[in-house]
């Protein structure tokens, strides 16, 4: 298990270096310039063209590109991905710093969206064609179909304007968390109840089902211990994808619920060039999505243990 | 007095008049704390200045740094920090600084902390006012000389900017992160918390020597989302709302327990033409396109259906309030599509098989770029002015950038014909957009793009020197309205389409809110809650 692993980290460097050299690429390709908007943001005037080219050259801005990518390389080996034309953080701090906001609502997001998916997956597979199965169909259709912007104005009118429950916007507290949680967890949760249900369906189906059954072992005992589990290989590479973007950052709701995570800071960071920061996200982002995903992998040897013999044996 | 200026008067007695308190006898709260839902968290370090950061976000910057010289709310000047002024010659202004004033941290306000704020904006560029390195000499404690880099004798209406807010010397020294949890002005408010992208607190400054503040403490609360700021408004989580959406202003305004405050114009819409676009943005270089654009353009119903009757047909770009009596001289242009056809049947333009006029077998086919300071602000005005135009026979392809960077961009490679832009007056020089914007003499310190791209060259040139150089202030607004008439009414370079307001909402409970037209400069000094 332990060589897997690590040649799964291993696996990290050639695709960072290949996303990043992607994102280095489309930065340099992008209209706009950060010196520019450097200058824009500093005075009351438009800069003049003299200014922005001594400011290009002072960020190192007019050397040629593979150059500039191979000091940033250099750079970010050592661990230092630069600072923030922006604020003049240091990207790793300026990172670090907004993390914790996005991985507390991508979390708990992630968690509710399993708390309401699974029993209701299980449920529409098991009443298969019943009204509880429509139900459930039609929810998940409408919960995939709602745009987050929009679920997240309705929460607000019913829960903060309405009933004056929960706070509108903020960080801070746990009553905070609730909505930004709640808007992001009902899309995933429509999608993750409708993956339950089919991947449970077709594991129904299996021989290993019909032997448990043969065996005379009641209905929650052939779901629970023998039809769930591999079922849920689907659910959890469905999951490990979504915790992957949502720990990326989610800048609508984010922006919505003045959340101060990282999508809204990256989204600016976008709008304003501010590359240093985009080259730190992107590397950023690859490390989180190859960790979840080995996480996910890992997940898989637990839950089928033919894929542990797979692994073993690789 | 014209319709016009009558009218654009009402609009300013009317949003003042809404802004005033309330008659009845309304009574102080015990708890005098103002939660203010403001836009997103734009805190940035200048690398000198670190102060300059929190300018942007507008209020607190206000309520923590005070300029030497205000701004009124009719953009006229006030003493600040500085009680008098006079200009001395050879580009000098001599300011008389107040006495017995101290900054948030005890240290004594003098000459040496306006030195010390002067050098770091020297270091930070000099902004519109060149200041250059030792332009601030001190002559004694409470006397300091500025001599700008550049001849500018506007140097007085330009230091009202808070960007030239005077910081305590010796202050910001830390990195990014700690910088602004210090800043330190002589301001009726101090500091208290920044929590970043969440909210700063500052409480009423007891050793302020102007007139104390009502309120004990303001709450700003980081809101980037406009809709999200009036929720919480109607959820009575904060009692002031920043930029309310023209969209929900009036159903707010409905809404019992709320009011919405709007104030004077401070802020334009405006089209510009390129005349000086290179192939195949060369159709703007003929002025009979330029008038009939002009003419084309119902701005009334743009007033009407784009900003919702939350901003007023405005003819001149510069606030009407900064012109005074010489608004006049800006004639502006009526909308009159027969007249826009004939001026183009009389330029040789005629119409096509589609509707859209050919001449020598190019369409008048033009390109608006939208963009800037977003897109999102001009909506859905593109559109509608595509449809006034193709009624002229005009083609409007309407490009729209992503952000504000791609727009600039757009700028700088000249290619657009017409480029939509909304922008604000923050400071008292009547002449500072007309300046900054259309200016283009050769080698000029503050070259830029849309100089290259919109000014009209030598005469225009010479009324902004003129305005660089007056002392005198009526005939500075005399030059500044004549500047404008030529780039509208003589040259139709401009086409000024409104003159916008902020819109602000509030709690019935927020009492004694003057709106100030340029947000930057708004001051919370006279709020108070009542019961």
């Amino acid at each position: 298990m332990l060589p897997y692993i690590g040649r799964r980290i291993l696996n990290l460097v050639p695709v960072l270096l290949g996303i990043s050299l992607l994102a280095f690429s489309l930065s340099a390709l992008a209209p706009g310039d950060p010196a520019l908007r450097i200058l824009r943001l500093q005075s009351d005037a438009p800069p003049t063209r003299a200014a922005v080219q001594k400011l290009r050259a002072e960020l190192g801005l007019d050397a040629p590109f593979p150059l500039r990518y191979l000091r940033w390389l250099q750079d970010a080996a050592r661990g230092d991905l630069g600072e923030s034309y922006r604020t003049g953080e240091p990207v790793l701090r300026a990172l670090a710093l907004r993390f914790p906001a996005t991985a507390q609502v991508a979390v708990a997001s992630t968690l509710l969206a399993l708390v309401i998916s699974l029993p209701l997956g299980v449920f529409s597979a098991v009443r298969r064609n019943a009204p509880v199965d429509h139900a459930s169909r039609i929810w998940a259709l409408v919960g995939a179909s709602m745009p987050s912007f929009w679920l997240a104005y309705v929460l607000i009118l019913m829960f903060s304007v309405g009933l004056r429950l929960l706070p509108v916007a903020g960080h801070g507290t746990l009553a905070h968390l609730v909505l930004p949680s709640v808007t992001l967890a009902l899309g995933g949760a429509a999608t993750l109840t409708r993956l339950t249900r089919s991947s449970l369906l077709e594991t129904l189906g299996e021989d290993f089902v019909r032997t448990a059954r043969a065996k005379g072992l009641g209905s929650f005992s052939v779901i629970a211990r023998h039809a769930l589990q591999p079922g849920l290989i689907p659910v959890v590479t469905a999951l490990g994808i979504r915790l992957g973007h949502l720990l990326a950052g989610a800048a609508i709701v984010e922006t919505v619920f003045a959340w101060p995570g990282i999508g809204k800071f990256v989204v600016d960071s976008i709008y304003d060039r501010d590359y240093p920061v985009i080259q730190g996200f992107v590397l950023f982002t690859g490390i989180v999505f190859v960790l979840v995903n080995l996480l996910v992998d890992l997940l898989y040897v637990w839950i089928d243990p033919r894929i542990r013999i797979e692994a073993g044996r690789g | 007095m014209t319709d016009k200026l009558r009218g654009m008067l009402a609009a300013v007695v009317v949003a003042a008049l809404a802004a005033t308190v309330p008659a009845g006898a309304q009574t102080p709260a015990a708890k005098q704390e103002l939660v203010v839902a403001i836009g997103a968290d734009t805190y940035r370090l200048d690398r000198v200045r670190g102060d300059v950061a929190l300018s942007r976000v507008g209020g607190p910057a206000k309520t923590i740094f005070e300029t030497l010289v205000r701004l009124g709310r009719t953009y006229q000047l006030e003493p600040g920090l500085a009680t008098s002024w006079e200009f001395v010659g050879r580009n000098t202004w001599r300011l008389t600084l107040r006495r017995g004033v101290r900054f948030h941290n005890g240290q004594p306000f003098t000459a040496a902390a306006v030195k010390w704020t002067f050098d770091r904006i020297a270091q930070a560029g000099g902004g519109t006012a060149a200041i250059g390195e030792g332009s601030a000499k001190i002559v004694d404690d409470f006397t300091v000389d500025i001599t700008p880099a550049t001849p500018n004798v506007r140097l007085i209406e330009q230091i009202v900017h808070p960007t030239y807010g005077i910081v305590a010397p010796n202050t910001f020294p830390g990195p990014a992160t700690e910088a602004a949890s210090r800043p330190t002005g002589t301001g009726p408010f101090r500091l208290v918390e920044y929590v970043r992208g969440n909210r700063l607190v500052v409480e009423g400054n007891p050793d302020y020597w102007g007139a104390k503040p009502r309120l004990q403490r303001i709450t700003f609360r980081f809101m980037p989302d406009a809709n999200t700021r009036v929720l919480g408004l109607r959820s009575r989580e904060v009692d002031f709302a920043v930029a309310v959406p023209r969209e929900i202003a009036n159903e707010l305004e409905r809404t019992p327990g709320m009011r919405v405050v709007r104030s004077p114009v401070g802020q334009y819409e405006a089209v510009y033409i390129a005349i000086h676009g290179r192939e195949p943005y060369v159709l703007g270089r003929e002025k009979a396109v330029r008038q009939a654009l002009s003419l084309a353009i119902d701005k009334a119903a743009v007033v009407r259906n784009v900003w919702q009757n939350n901003a007023i047909v405005s003819q001149t770009m510069i606030p009407p309030s900064m012109l005074g009596e010489h608004t006049r001289i800006v004639k502006g242009t009526p909308y009159d599509p027969a007249a826009a056809r004939r001026i183009l049947d009389e330029a040789g333009w005629r119409s096509g098989p589609d509707g859209i006029r050919e001449k020598g077998g190019r369409r008048l086919s033009l390109v608006m770029v939208v963009g800037f300071p977003n897109a999102e602000i001009h909506r859905p005005f593109p559109e509608l002015a595509q449809g006034m135009l193709r009624q002229v026979g005009i083609e409007v392809r309407i490009l729209i950038t992503p952000d504000v960077s791609s727009y600039e961009t757009q700028l700088g490679k000249g290619e657009g014909d017409l480029w939509v832009e909304a922008g604000n007056q923050n400071d008292a020089n009547p002449c500072f957009l007309p300046d900054l914007l259309f200016y283009s003499k050769p080698g000029a310190r503050q070259e830029n793009e849309y100089g290259l791209l919109f000014g009209p060259g030598p005469v225009f040139d010479r009324l902004i020197e003129v305005c660089r150089t007056t002392a005198d202030p009526e005939r500075l607004r005399e030059v500044a309205a004549q500047a404008m008439a030529l780039l509208i009414d003589q040259e139709a370079i401009v086409v000024p389409i409104a003159g916008t307001f902020n819109v602000l909402g509030l709690s019935e409970r927020v009492q004694g809110f003057l709106p100030h037209p340029s947000g930057l400069n708004q001051g919370w000094e006279a709020v108070w809650i009542s019961n």
